[in-house]
């Protein structure tokens, strides 16, 4: 029940709200009435009450004549005795608002919510964690920001609807050999989405002034998918910052998710993952079931020429190439090596941090089905994973004063890969 | 990672004491000792680090005997940004493949909340025993250059008293919390969290399971009186190559001086099928002075 006048509640809602924040005044509880005075004798009675100063009584429309609508906020003690009067005296009346406090509440949320809102990516602070909003809202604003560079990809939608954007970064060409880089795939891993979201930023800064980041974009384009498991993301916002898998639902079972790093079809079915829906590293009813993994393996055979492919976790300061679910060396498993030896001294050189390097199943355990192994198995010849910082003292919930640092060290490792890529064409 | 500034390095002398040549029937040689248990028991957590590290990054040889032992892995080298840790060697040594696992290591440590630009201090080596893929391994080491006594004792009371005068009760949810942030006022309530949660680890520690303690996730109690400091809190841990997160319910009751007490409930994984909530196996409580 709200006046006809939007505009006109918005102004009255405007000035309860100013004199809130400059009186510091508390509305709990207080009501807005709408009274019916259905004669001069009625209007009269509201106007007695308009006396009685002990009431506080705000009239928003204050008795005029008979049929036109009285709105009045009724303070919370004082509430009881006007309804009290307004019946003895056949007043006819509505609660317009029930609470006047939660709806300012509502609006100053809304309020603030605008001005938190980045107007541009160089004022969007990257030192902080965000939220799924926040980081589509940044995407939207980099591909606004350079047009020429950065477009966002749909390339499908999450379990619950949401969309899956991947951001491509090109200067040109049709179908240019390309780099893949993904964060978020395992949604409690904080740092990596928001090292993605630096990521983004740091490629549209770099182009053009780091020669060996303008050479790769020249010659190749870079998609970056920076919350690959959306779902997942916005229960660790919600409910459970531990959450690491999808949220899709499994017929048959009360738990809920799929691990997306055991989802893909490389050595599924074998050793190094779980069958048991309960658990972290439950690989789901079959390969891709899930369709956060589904869109990417869609749209990397659709593309047909990417040349390296980066898979982003935390904890644990590794770099990793395949395989994970079996021992068998990589038939180019000495390149891979010294690849991400040069990669990890690259990392190490800005803040001493120290990763160690090897295969999935010799660095930390056997795991089948996971991402590299895939990607590898098509052809893609430098696929990597990374475990970002740190090795276990915060561990998932890594300071966000530790974001940048970590981006900028990450980013020297896969510029050493991109630039490696680059000169190795296949 | 030995616990709060005061409670860490308490064991050198002790170790030098009560260990050597002392040997015991049960898997944890040299741990009856009286009222120091609390610093072996930090200790341990601290060395539990150093252990799981190695396991993490070294699975040749006891956890995962088909992969050949890297060279790299066995040379000396610096463990990542782990503070308090520094592996200097370690090297593994499969007693009966797949039955026993033994780990030599050699290490450093440092205080748990460091000074900037402070020097390492102890030396330690240690010998873990891992009996047929069971938990809680045994333990023999041996370290040097620790804090003095007196001066450990000292900040071992420091921090009681800092800890007495935190209001009851504690207004305090996640620690850390989502973005990794902790009120430096509510450090010393996650310190000794840590601390009691460091037991918790070794005693689920095996051979192929390792944990970190990923947040204090509720306090449920907290009181002190004259004698104690009483703490029920739960920790979330973060088992490694499962991956899981595993709720457990702790209750410590400390005091500098006296024996620590810790009892434990750890929340069971849910089997396929179920669905409410699950009773626990691992039920028994545990004191420390029960080894």
């Amino acid at each position: 029940m709200f006046p006809a006048g939007r505009s006109m509640r918005g102004l009255l809602i405007w000035s309860v709200l100013l004199g809130a924040v400059l009186g510091k005044e508390d509305f709990v509880g207080h009501q807005v009435l709408r009274i019916s005075a259905a004669d001069e004798a009625q209007v009269q009675k509201v106007k007695e009450l308009e006396d009685l100063e002990h009431l506080q009584l705000d009239f928003w429309r204050g008795p005029g004549q008979p049929g036109s609508p009285i709105d009045v906020r009724v303070p919370f003690p004082s509430i009881q005795a006007v309804k009290a009067f307004l019946e003895a005296h056949g007043l006819g009346y509505t609660i317009m608002i029930e609470d006047v406090q939660s709806l300012l509440d509502e609006e100053q949320e809304q309020m603030f919510a605008f001005q938190a809102r980045s107007r541009s990516t160089d004022t969007f602070n990257y030192a902080t964690y965000h939220t799924l909003e926040e980081i589509y809202g940044f995407m939207d604003l980099l591909v606004a920001e350079h047009p020429q560079l950065v477009s966002k990809l749909q390339i499908g939608n999450t379990y619950e609807g949401r969309p899956i954007y991947v951001l491509k970064f090109s200067t040109g060409g049709n179908n240019r050999p390309a780099i893949w880089i993904d964060t978020g795939i395992h949604s409690r891993e904080w740092v990596t989405q928001a090292s993605g979201v630096w990521f983004a930023k740091k490629i549209t800064q770099d182009y053009g002034q780091d020669l060996t980041l303008t050479a790769i974009l020249d010659s190749m384009d870079i998609f970056l998918e920076i919350v690959t498991n959306p779902d997942g993301f916005a229960f660790t916002h919600s409910k459970n910052r531990m959450w690491r898998k999808t949220r899709s639902l499994t017929p048959g079972s009360s738990c809920v998710g799929v691990d997306p790093n055991r989802n893909w079809d490389a050595g599924f079915g074998m050793p190094g993952a779980s069958s048991n829906p309960c658990t972290d590293t439950y690989r789901g009813k079959f390969a891709n079931s899930e369709v956060e993994v589904k869109s990417i393996v869609d749209f990397v055979k659709s593309h047909g020429n990417i040349k390296a492919f980066v898979s982003i976790h935390s904890y644990s300061q590794l770099l990793l190439y395949p395989y994970g679910y079996k021992a068998e060396p990589a038939p180019n498993r000495d390149e891979l090596d010294q690849l991400a030896k040069s990669a990890v001294t690259a990392l190490a050189s800005l803040y001493g941090t120290k990763f160690k390097y090897g295969s999935i199943i010799k660095t930390i355990y056997q795991a089948s089905g996971s991402t590299i192994d895939w990607t590898y198995s098509q052809g893609i010849k430098y696929s990597f994973t990374f475990e970002l910082r740190d090795t276990g003292r915060y561990g998932f919930l890594l300071p966000a004063s530790q974001i940048v640092p970590t981006a900028q060290e990450t980013w020297l490792a896969l510029r050493t890969i991109m630039e490696y890529t680059l000169n190795h064409p296949y | 990672m030995w616990g709060r500034k005061g409670m860490n390095e308490h064991c050198d002398l002790l170790f030098q004491e009560h260990f050597f040549p002392q040997k015991s029937q049960n898997c944890c040689p040299g741990f009856r000792l009286g009222s120091f248990k609390k610093c072996l028991f930090s200790f341990f957590f601290f060395f539990l680090i150093a252990v799981n590290e190695w396991i993490s990054f070294a699975p040749c040889g006891c956890s995962n005997p088909r992969a050949s032992c890297r060279g790299r892995t066995t040379q000396p080298e610096e463990v990542g940004s782990m503070p308090g840790t520094e592996l200097l060697n370690s090297k593994p040594r499969i007693v009966n493949p797949k039955k026993e696992c033994q780990v030599d290591l050699v290490f450093t440590t440092d205080r748990y909340n460091p000074e900037e630009g402070e020097e390492r201090l102890g030396k330690c080596s240690a010998r873990v025993f891992f009996r047929n893929q069971k938990p809680r391994p045994a333990i023999n080491v041996t370290c040097t250059r620790l804090i003095e006594k007196n001066k450990r004792q000292q900040e071992d009371y420091l921090l009681y008293k800092h800890m007495k005068q935190l209001k009851t009760p504690l207004d305090v949810v996640s620690i850390p919390d989502s973005h990794g942030h902790i009120d430096p006022s509510l450090r010393p309530i996650w310190d000794l969290a840590f601390l009691g949660g460091s037991y918790v680890m070794w005693e689920k520690t095996t051979q192929f399971l390792h944990y970190y303690m990923a947040q204090l996730s509720s306090v449920n109690q907290w009181k002190t009186n004259d004698d104690a400091i009483d703490f029920d809190y739960t920790v979330l841990l973060h088992e490694f190559s499962t991956q899981e997160i595993i709720p457990c319910r702790i209750h410590l009751v400390w005091y500098p001086g006296k024996p620590l007490k810790v009892k434990y409930h750890c929340q069971e994984l849910q089997t396929p099928e179920a669905s409410g909530t699950e009773e626990g196996s691992a039920v028994a409580p545990t004191e420390l002075n029960n080894f």
